[in-house]
């Protein structure tokens, strides 16, 4: 198994060194209609394996139903439009400006723009934006981004406005002003008023708790025409909308249609096929196995490839014993071979080797490199050394949690086999992909390491690194923190920079705080990994956004020409 | 003969009741904690909590099997107050993770399985019988010996792999089909046929080369009896000779056959809908296995069993149609 892995590592790595892949940027691949600028109207195609989550943005919660919110609900705030870092800078959408805190950040005062509209045409007001965010603490929806019950004050005991009623941390002195009073200070809260669970809804009593997922009101530049579950999702315009409103959408195509339920394999073939209305049709990622039939010219046109803004890393378990010594852990982040781990995702254009734990796309992130070794392939006499110093010279054995999937059992394959120059040996715990996230964020299952990722929810350290090395965030089930980090240096820091008041300020300190925490070693950053997608011949304005996991932006993606 | 019909239907109904009491318990005993999936990545154990208590996890077995059986039967809530979310008889459960009951799910992607299975099944009855029969008449000729070999790779083929290179050369090479589409009868009648041509030649390959070499056997051992000789003796023309003294009886197991066949396949093509992106319920099924969407995944079992089970019966009853000495002994 481990050497057919290898084996098929190296094939692919091979076939896309003998078809002239270098390594992917985040940009398009040429500018012949990919990167021009779309003309308006026409019907822009999605095609994809699996239906949204949710069609109500207060449960929906991952990158691509983010992606597509933007196009039917309209925030606060928003994240930009453009390729890398650009992208992922907050801006603002609903409100005039990133919002006004008070001197110690507790309070936010946003104010409405004029001219903003639901799809039926009536005005949203301050008290839609509160009902908005109210009816996300409801239980039956409390599923999507859990921000407003993390920072509103008084969040721990409201249920929702069915329930508990009206939220008096969330005032509304007009019908412009709404303020926001916060449990403690957070300098990002502009970034947080941009998740989905600050969408507005009608605050006329006609929108339950459920009724949003079966009819989804709009404010953004397009509605829902029709939507059969797991088949098709049908979006046209919405003409209230007003794009003088909206620095952010441009709203190119007059409708967009998802096809859902087609096979992986499928989608490839027809995006390579691009035939017929795939012309004018967008895709997710192609799979590592189609790469190798993209690099013809004629495909090579329109293909573009981004990162996906997130970190694969692995994690170490810091309550075991085998890895309770910083030696042992800063061993082992020097005996990984990065480039070996990245050969096994699929090469360079799939994956850029990582060194920190924020990803380029996150502000405020940092370039470091603690544990260097020759072109990132691991330094084994370095870490025999380390081990010898924390007293073991005959080397460690440990077991490290791994999802039942191809791409990971190559990835574990990879850092098995540089740990064994080292003298470490590497025990697998293979686990079910259904089961395996429940497992590692199980304080009592989890074994010594494991392989996962993290995404940001929105582009700084404020939701990233809390989450993964905050002593606070251990929890005994669904926890995230799986080095199971309690160091007091670093979760000092942490309660440090989220009282900061100043964004940019707070930012440049996570980024630093990246470096304090991979100096203790409790995760060895392995790859930021990419998005490749194929794209129609008659697609125009599409590049890949590291804020929706390296998906195609749909608000600023449209067609080349459209028939007359 | 009603006291026949009565206890069959008495029995099935108690083999689906130990089938979800089975399935349920695997589901309870073995599965992931649905509560820990839907809190999503940034989640407390709390919060866990309270979806374990809206979604009735926290109950024992015994009674959320008596909850699920109810639901069956009278309906059932989920959660209390404002937000609860209803579910009409029979409910089969609520999919937490669509927002759905798993009763609407099924059966707004049953139109799409039962199009997927009468196609195909008229297809596979026709080539199966037909050339079965022919192979029979002209056994030994080079048209029996090409046909069962036809046959054989349909057997041994895996679905998934026609109906990959039957698309690629459709479809992308030759171009005289489109890409299967989801689209309905009324909306586009020859795209509705062009988009289930492919599915249908491919299930129907599978299952007719089975029939075929059924069928051919079969009608070679009826046609060595000594009725059959009989029959020729008397002066009956050998088409009258073939449909009514061959054929029938060698159809018997073939009626079996067809009616397990026929009622698994209302239960969904899990593998014949993924590949051709046929939102039925077998692609229900892969969906949720692939989501771990507990309450959908014992739908569809169930739905699949009760299929099973009252393709069964409805057999049983045909054999008593087709055949007399069932009809003596079943009194």
């Amino acid at each position: 198994m481990k050497k057919r892995y290898a084996v098929l590592g190296i094939a692919l790595t091979a076939a896309l060194a003998l078809t002239g892949c270098t390594a992917g940027g985040s940009t398009a691949q040429n500018g012949n209609g990919v990167s021009g600028e779309p003309v308006k109207g026409g019907t822009l195609h999605v095609l994809q394996n699996a239906d949204f989550s949710h069609l109500d943005p207060t449960m929906g919660f991952d990158g691509g139903v983010n992606n597509m919110y933007r196009l039917i609900y309209r925030t606060l705030t928003t994240q930009s439009t453009g390729e890398g870092a650009e992208g992922t800078e907050m801006v603002p959408d609903l409100a005039t400006d990133l919002g006004t805190p008070n001197a110690d950040a507790t309070e936010w005062t946003f104010t409405l723009k004029d001219d903003i509209f639901f799809e039926d045409g009536s005005p949203i007001t301050s008290a839609d934006v509160k009902f908005g965010v109210e009816r996300a603490f409801d239980p039956a929806l409390a599923i999507g981004s859990p921000y407003a019950r993390i920072l509103l004050a008084g969040a721990d005991d409201y249920q929702g406005p069915y329930i508990s009623g009206d939220m008096p941390a969330i005032q509304t002195p007009d019908d412009k002003t709404i303020v926001f009073s916060l449990s403690k200070p957070f300098a990002d809260f502009a970034s947080a008023v941009g998740q989905n669970v600050f969408v507005p809804f009608p605050a006329d009593g006609d929108v339950t708790a459920t009724s949003v997922d079966q009819q989804p009101i709009a404010s953004g530049p397009y509605r829902v025409e029709s939507y059969q579950r797991g088949s098709e999702l049908v979006l046209v315009r919405n003409e209230h909308w007003d794009p003088k409103t909206d620095e952010v959408r441009k709203a190119y195509p007059d409708s967009f249609v998802w096809t859902f339920g087609l096979d992986s394999s499928t989608v490839d073939e027809r995006m390579i096929a691009g035939q017929g209305d795939d012309k004018d049709a967008i895709a997710g990622s192609v799979q590592a196995a189609s790469i190798p039939r993209i690099q013809t010219d004629e495909i090579k046109e329109r293909t573009i490839s981004g990162i996906q803004g997130c970190t694969t890393y692995l994690g170490l378990n810091t309550t075991k014993e085998v890895m309770s010594d910083p030696l042992v852990r800063q061993a082992i982040s020097y005996a990984v071979d990065k480039v070996s781990v990245q050969s096994g995702t699929g090469g360079t254009l799939l994956a850029d080797v990582a060194n920190t734990m924020l990803p380029p796309t996150v502000a405020g992130q940092t370039e470091f490199n603690l544990y260097q070794s020759d072109d990132d392939k691991g330094d084994p006499e370095k870490a025999k050394s380390l081990l010898t110093e924390a007293g073991y010279p005959d080397g460690i054995e440990f077991t490290m949690d791994i999802r039942n999937q191809p791409k990971m059992q190559a990835q574990a394959e990879a850092v098995q086999q540089s740990l064994a120059k080292a003298g470490i040996t590497v025990n697998f715990n293979l686990i079910d992909t259904s089961t395996y996230y429940e497992v590692i964020g199980t304080t009592t299952q989890q074994n010594d390491a494991a392989i996962t990722g993290w995404c940001p929810d929105w582009a700084t350290g404020a939701t990233f690194l809390p989450p993964l090395f905050e002593g606070s965030q251990i929890y005994e089930k669904g926890n995230s923190n799986i080095a199971q980090l309690n160091d007091p240096g670093v979760n000092s820091r942490i309660t440090e920079i989220n009282a900061m008041t100043d964004v940019d300020e707070a930012n440049k300190a996570w980024g630093a705080l990246d470096e304090q925490i991979l100096e203790l070693a409790p995760a060895v950053p392995l790859l930021f990994e990419k998005t490749v997608m194929v794209v129609g011949s008659n697609i125009a304005g599409a590049y890949s956004h590291a804020g929706f996991s390296g998906g195609i932006d749909y608000v600023s993606v449209g067609l080349a020409s459209v028939p007359e | 003969m009603v006291l026949y019909l009565l206890r069959r239907i008495l029995s099935a109904l108690g083999i689906l009741l130990l089938i979800s009491l089975f399935t349920y318990a695997i589901f309870f005993l073995l599965s992931p904690d649905p509560a820990v999936l839907i809190c999503g990545k940034t989640c407390t154990p709390e919060r866990i909590d309270q979806i374990r208590g809206q979604l009735g996890l926290d109950q024992p077995f015994w009674v959320q099997y008596w909850e699920f059986l109810r639901g069956l039967v009278a309906g059932r809530s989920y959660g209390d107050g404002p937000s609860a979310i209803d579910c009409a008889a029979p409910c089969l459960g609520f999919s937490f993770q669509t927002n759905e009951s798993v009763t609407n799910m099924i059966t707004s992607r049953f139109p799409v399985s039962a199009t997927l299975a009468i196609g195909a099944a008229v297809l596979w009855l026709l080539a199966g019988i037909g050339g079965g029969l022919l192979s029979a008449v002209k056994q030994g000729t080079w048209w029996d010996r090409g046909a069962m070999m036809v046959a054989l790779g349909g057997i041994s083929l895996p679905n998934y792999f026609v109906a990959l290179i039957l698309q690629y050369v459709l479809v992308v090479q030759l171009q005289i089909l489109p890409f299967p589409t989801a689209v309905e009868f009324g909306e586009n009648p020859l795209l509705w046929f062009q988009s289930y041509l492919m599915p249908w030649l491919v299930l129907a390959f599978a299952y007719a080369s089975m029939y075929a070499r059924l069928v051919r056997t079969n009608v070679i051992d009826t046609l060595g009896e000594n009725f059959m000789r009989t029959a020729r003796a008397k002066g009956l023309a050998a088409p009258l000779i073939l449909r009514r003294h061959a054929l029938r009886p060698a159809l018997t197991p073939v009626v079996t056959l067809f009616g397990m066949d026929f009622a698994g396949l209302l239960g969904g093509a899990l593998i014949t809908e993924t590949v051709f992106g046929l939102n039925g319920v077998g692609k229900l099924a892969a969906d949720s296995i692939a989501k771990n969407d507990q309450p959908v995944i014992m739908g569809v079992t169930l739905l699949a069993a009760l299929f099973v089970v009252f393709g069964n019966v409805i057999v049983d009853i045909l054999y008593t149609v087709l055949d007399p000495r069932v009809r003596v002994t079943s009194r």
